[in-house]
């Protein structure tokens, strides 16, 4: 990779660059080390041109919750680029970088990948150290890389893979070469279709590009089998249970007196972590960190929580009993495309958490999941999701590379003539 | 979700909620809390609990003795602090 210039998303602590979460309360701190996935990306030769804006602390799916601004979609002055990675997907949309790293906790790589018709791949839970990392949801959080081909996602996984003895949940496991493993024929490849998806709910041009999809894997050999998950209704209101508590949990390091702002004209120090936390943090972020405190307090634990955890298990049962007659999984990777500023998530925050549907379980579960362009949805970027067995990154973006292989949707490039 | 237990709850999380902002915030916890509510019709009896995907305990370092005093790097993110400390508000009359 050497001289390869790449932008890291503004949540990896980058030695002596401001790292600031799109945050005010980190809108000043310069960590005194850099993240290891960077650290492993930069050892192998590439240049760090820049950081990229996101969701404050990776919460949301516009990339509307930045105390920055708002990322523009390259394909549509005014509209979103998806979040919470939108930054880096913007980036390598609009040919400013080759590839970019971002993270994903429910979606927030693959979502803008989609958004933005790029190709975005979120590892296997444990595959990429999460150490420099600043952390939103400890039991989901997973970095990956955003690139304009899958194969260039193989390239840099390669590198921002392997364990590190400074993340507790790094997977120790022999290393694999995903570049060796992709262009093999997929003839016989068994995928599944989720029955429960309801696709047929979808925008009939959402539909139009997955039939289309599904054809193309067809004539090179892919069968389809449908599947069903029973629980997978449950992931919405599982994951907005588990990541706003782990949220909640992570965020309290956040009071303004070792790193960030800090609240000027403050009386004891209870007040000072009151009002430092109180200015330094967004209206989303602030949300889900009361939703979690209450999720975790006294009375509510168990039938918040707890039953979350344990639905959390169903979910994952579901997909290890799938995993055992397919290969992977297919879905599209958002309901819809990317949409206007503002025009979604004001009224009831629910709607905008429904961006996520088909991508929150692999989180949950832990697997990895992919996301390739597949065409345009009313002339905006629509994307496709594969996603795998676990540790099985070498099938999907197998898969996701001989699609591009006999397309050229991850060819096509936004005019720019807006901006 | 009254008026009472958002406060208590802001107070846990040591947030303050402009009052502009106070309904909005929460009746948002309230449609977010219900949709939750929604896992109350899963059968979980007899489930455990899956707190992390990869259910493995976390592994033990080496005890090593190490020396690795970075203390000027890390205090220089600080708001206040002197040569040795982060310094806050005196918590002790």
């Amino acid at each position: 990779m050497s001289g390869i210039p790449l932008a890291q998303k503004d949540l990896f602590c980058t030695e002596g660059l401001r790292t600031t979460c799109s945050s005010k309360i980190l809108s000043n701190f310069i960590p005194p080390y850099t993240a290891t996935a960077v650290m492993k990306l930069e050892s192998a030769g590439s240049i760090t041109i820049g950081k990229t804006n996101m969701d404050e602390f990776a919460m949301g799916s516009s990339n509307e919750t930045s105390y920055f601004g708002n990322v523009h979609n390259p394909w549509k002055k005014g509209y979103v680029p998806g979040g919470s990675s939108g930054g880096s997907a913007a980036a390598v949309a609009a040919g400013i970088v080759p590839a970019a790293t971002g993270t994903d906790t429910g979606g927030s790589i693959r979502q803008p990948a989609a958004h933005c018709g790029i190709t975005g791949i979120k590892p296997t839970y444990g595959r990429v150290s999460r150490w420099g990392m600043i952390a939103f949801a400890s039991s989901l959080d997973q970095a990956g890389p955003l690139a304009r081909s899958a194969e260039d996602c193989a390239i840099l996984l390669n590198e921002m893979s392997g364990h590190d003895s400074k993340d507790t949940t790094s997977l120790d496991i022999e290393s694999t070469d995903l570049l060796h493993t992709i262009n093999q024929p997929i003839k016989g490849l068994k995928i599944g279709i989720v029955k429960e998806f309801s696709l047929g709910d979808l925008d009939s041009e959402v539909q139009n590009r997955f039939e289309d999809s599904k054809k193309l894997y067809e004539t090179l050999g892919a069968e389809f089998v449908e599947i069903s998950l029973p629980n997978i209704s449950a992931s919405v209101p599982t994951y907005y249970s588990i990541a706003p508590a782990e949220c909640s949990s992570n965020l309290s390091r956040f009071d303004g007196v070792r790193f960030g702002h800090r609240a000027e004209n403050t009386g004891d120090l209870n007040d000072l972590y009151i009002k430092s936390r109180s200015e330094g943090f967004g209206d989303e972020v602030k949300r889900r960190i009361l939703i979690g405190t209450y999720a975790l307090s006294a009375g509510y634990y168990d039938a918040y929580y707890k039953k979350a955890q344990q639905v959390r298990r169903l979910i994952k049962n579901d997909f290890e009993l799938a995993f055992e007659s397919i290969d992977l999984i297919m879905t599209p990777t958002s309901p819809g495309t990317a949409f206007a500023f503002g025009s979604k998530g004001a009224q009831n925050p629910i709607e905008l958490y429904l961006e996520d549907l088909f991508t929150i379980s692999s989180n949950l579960a832990g697997l990895p999941a992919i996301s390739i362009p597949h065409g345009k949805v009313n002339s905006m970027p629509a994307g496709l999701q594969l996603i795998g067995n676990f540790l099985r990154e070498d099938q999907i973006l197998n898969a996701a590379h001989i699609f591009q292989q006999n397309s050229a949707f991850h060819l096509d490039k936004p005019s720019m003539e807006e901006f | 979700m009254d008026q009472e237990t958002v406060r208590t709850i802001c107070y846990l999380a040591r947030l303050q909620i402009d009052d502009k902002k106070a309904q909005k915030i929460e009746s948002d916890l309230e449609t977010i809390i219900e949709m939750i509510g929604g896992l109350q019709k899963f059968d979980t009896e007899n489930v455990q609990p899956l707190y992390s995907p990869l259910e493995k305990t976390a592994f033990m370092h080496e005890d090593i003795e190490s020396s690795d005093n970075q203390k000027e790097k890390f205090l220089q993110n600080a708001a206040a602090s002197n040569e040795d400390y982060f310094l806050v508000p005196r918590v002790v009359e």
